[in-house]
């Protein structure tokens, strides 16, 4: 899941990427608010966390920018304005949760990832579809209740397929997703790192959790279970 | 006494009342005095004209001649009356108007002099009465003395002057009221840019107008100046000091953060275990003192009421979204009375505060309700929640600065003490309540603002 933060505070900004970067996400950043909407406008993200003060284009207006462009991937708003009536505006301009400043990180780290299987239509922190159950919040994955072993690249691959459950998912998209920007992509990668899960996920081909559809991409093809 | 105009109206009738009232004693001493010496010429007349009628018969006694030129001696009580005595006192002459009657009689004048007196008769009649000792010249030589009297009843003459009295008193008091009333319709065209300033004023601290207008007259246009000045440095006043708390909040909220951040980078839990409670705290003090009531009671000026159902929705909308995975049914009833003077921001963070604890407690239900506190409005804000609800022996500590009830819903105990505070701020007060929903009932009571 690629994440973009928008915060003109130098240290908290690059404290607060390393952690998201350390925690399994790649991560953008924009130190201020023209930067921030470039990024965010295009670059492929999941989830932008934005701080309302920002320099050049305030927080508000460029989550309002966002949202009239159609950019619809969750926004988390960091604040230090913590009155109702900014938070309100924020909500109101498009966001969809808040944190207010000075946070701690797991607050981040939980309300990103409970908005990003929120976006993927998830209510709860473990996603279950079939016999495979992923804890986003452990990152932990099962089949049929053994545990399997995973690499972060390879976590990376199936909680983006998994959260967006049924739907095809571009190769390019998963790189994007996957490498920080500077890094070498290669979709050969990709193919690899899918073959790998299927090994480990469906040893006996039984259950076929990734679809390959040619030309288009990959699609988690299990039916999220009905207590979703 | 509080209108100008009554206290003007009220000294110019005392003033009037003391003019008028002087101008009527003169007069009617005036009146009187004139009207007396007018009597007196005309009774010296009668006298004269009696002194010269009187003859001496052959006897040698002075005689009267049976009819008199003033016609009113010969009619029975004309109130003009006569007599001529002797020396002895014993009467010579009398005439017809007088028979039957007893005619006081003053002092006896010496010889030669004329005395007016005035006198009253058995019946009550005042008479003015005026009599001359002649001494008569007999034939022989020898001198006799005789007093001549005439009196003329006042009777005519009071009545007189109570006519003039009672005219007097007609046409002042006639004058005195049609000069009140111009004085009133003169009031009101001078006092219209007082009362102007009055309204305005009071505009001014409902909303509805921004400052005060110009062109009041040269007396006014200071005071008018003036108090725009002072509007417009109280908005500047309270919008900067409000500026300088976001801006304060701001700049240390940040720099926390980051601090904590680069701390939870750092993985030492021994740095941590010390610096962390410092941060802690260090953020509760800003988050509590920071987030002070926008509104004092001097903001007052210029208060408009908030379009309270407007916030709510967007309020609502908004807790929809954080708190999407609970989602919480939350409903909401406005009575279209209710007020809230003040500021847009206070009456979001009272109605946030709450509406955000009752999501975070509740099991799936939460209602807000809003009516006015009386017929003059007011504000009667209250959240419940399905939720556990909060003990009796709680409530009071919760509502103190940061007092927590559980350390697993952080902010609660912070949230209720800011509410609290800007309650207290508006004159209101918040308490805690078992609620019939099964929570907590939390209600918030502001009164009506104190219109002029």
């Amino acid at each position: 899941m690629r994440l973009l933060v928008i915060e003109d505070d130098a240290t908290l900004r690059e404290t607060l990427c390393s952690q998201l970067g350390e925690a399994g996400f790649g991560v953008e950043q924009a130190a201020d608010g023209r930067e921030g909407l470039y990024f965010a406008l295009e670059y492929p993200i999941d989830l932008a966390i934005v701080d309302l003060g920002l320099p050049e284009i305030s927080g508000l207006d460029l989550i309002r920018e966002l949202r009239e462009k159609g950019k619809t991937y969750p926004i988390l708003i960091l604040t230090a304005r913590d009155r109702w009536q900014d938070k309100v505006d924020g909500l109101s301009a498009g966001a969809d949760d808040y944190v207010v400043k000075p946070f701690h990180f797991e607050e981040i780290t939980a309300r990103v990832n409970a908005l990003l299987r929120r976006s993927g239509g998830w209510a709860s922190s473990t996603l279950s579809a079939g016999p495979v159950m992923l804890d986003t919040s452990r990152q932990e994955l099962k089949v049929a209740e053994a545990s399997i072993e995973l690499t972060s690249y390879e976590y990376k691959i199936i909680e983006h397929l998994m959260i967006r459950a049924g739907e095809v998912i571009s190769k390019t998209e998963l790189t994007d997703r996957l490498y920080d920007q500077d890094f070498e992509r290669d979709s050969n990668v990709i193919e690899v790192f899918i073959g790998r899960l299927r090994k480990k996920m469906d040893p006996d081909n039984t259950i076929n959790p990734i679809e390959t559809l040619r030309g288009r991409g990959y699609r988690f093809a299990l039916e999220r279970n009905q207590d979703e | 006494m509080s209108s100008l105009s009554a206290r003007l109206l009220i000294s110019v009738f005392i003033l009037l009342l003391f003019f008028f009232g002087a101008t009527i004693i003169a007069l009617d001493i005036a009146f009187r005095d004139v009207g007396e010496r007018a009597r007196e010429d005309i009774l010296d007349g009668q006298l004269m004209a009696l002194l010269a009628a009187a003859e001496l018969n052959t006897d040698g006694q002075l005689e009267m001649p049976f009819s008199l030129r003033e016609p009113r001696f010969g009619n029975l009580g004309s109130g003009l009356y006569a007599d001529l005595q002797d020396f002895d006192g014993n009467h010579v002459w009398r005439s017809r108007s007088s028979l039957g009657l007893e005619l006081p009689h003053g002092r006896i004048p010496a010889a030669g002099v004329q005395e007016f007196s005035r006198l009253v008769m058995d019946d009550g009649t005042p008479l003015l009465a005026l009599s001359i000792t002649v001494q008569w010249e007999l034939p022989g030589g020898e001198l006799r003395p005789y007093l001549f009297y005439v009196a003329e009843s006042l009777d005519s003459f009071n009545a007189q002057v109570a006519r003039f009295r009672r005219q007097l008193f007609t046409w002042f008091g006639a004058i005195a009221i049609i000069l009140l009333f111009a004085m009133s319709l003169l009031m009101r065209g001078i006092l219209r840019p007082l009362r102007q300033i009055e309204r305005e004023i009071g505009e001014v601290e409902k909303g509805a107008r921004q400052s005060l207008s110009e062109g009041f007259p040269s007396e006014l246009s200071g005071v008018a100046r003036n108090m725009n000045v002072l509007i417009g440095s109280e908005r500047a006043r309270s919008e900067r000091y409000r500026q300088t708390l976001d801006n304060l909040a701001h700049s240390l909220k940040t720099p926390l953060a980051a601090m904590r951040s680069v701390l939870t980078q750092q993985k030492s839990p021994q740095l941590t275990d010390q610096l962390e409670p410092q941060i802690g705290q260090m953020t509760e003090i800003v988050r509590y003192q920071l987030r002070k009531p926008a509104a004092t009671a001097s903001d007052a000026i210029g208060a408009t009421p908030v379009a309270m159902e407007a916030e709510i929705m967007r309020l609502v909308d908004g807790l929809g979204k954080v708190y999407i995975e609970k989602q919480p049914t939350i409903d909401v009833s406005i009575t279209d009375d209710a007020e809230f003077r003040g500021d847009t921001g206070d009456f979001l963070e009272l109605a946030g505060n709450l509406l955000d604890n009752a999501c975070k407690w509740c099991n799936s239900r939460v209602s807000l309700t809003i009516r006015p506190v009386n017929s003059d409005g007011g504000l009667h804000l209250t959240v419940d929640d399905d939720g556990p609800g909060i003990p009796e022996e709680a409530a009071d500590a919760l509502l103190q600065r940061g007092t927590r009830l559980d350390e697993s819903a952080p902010g609660h105990g912070i949230g209720l003490a800011i509410v609290r505070d800007i309650a207290n701020s508006y004159d209101g007060e918040v308490s805690i309540d078992a609620s019939p929903i099964g929570g907590a009932s939390i209600m918030i009571v502001i009164p009506p603002a104190a219109n002029p």
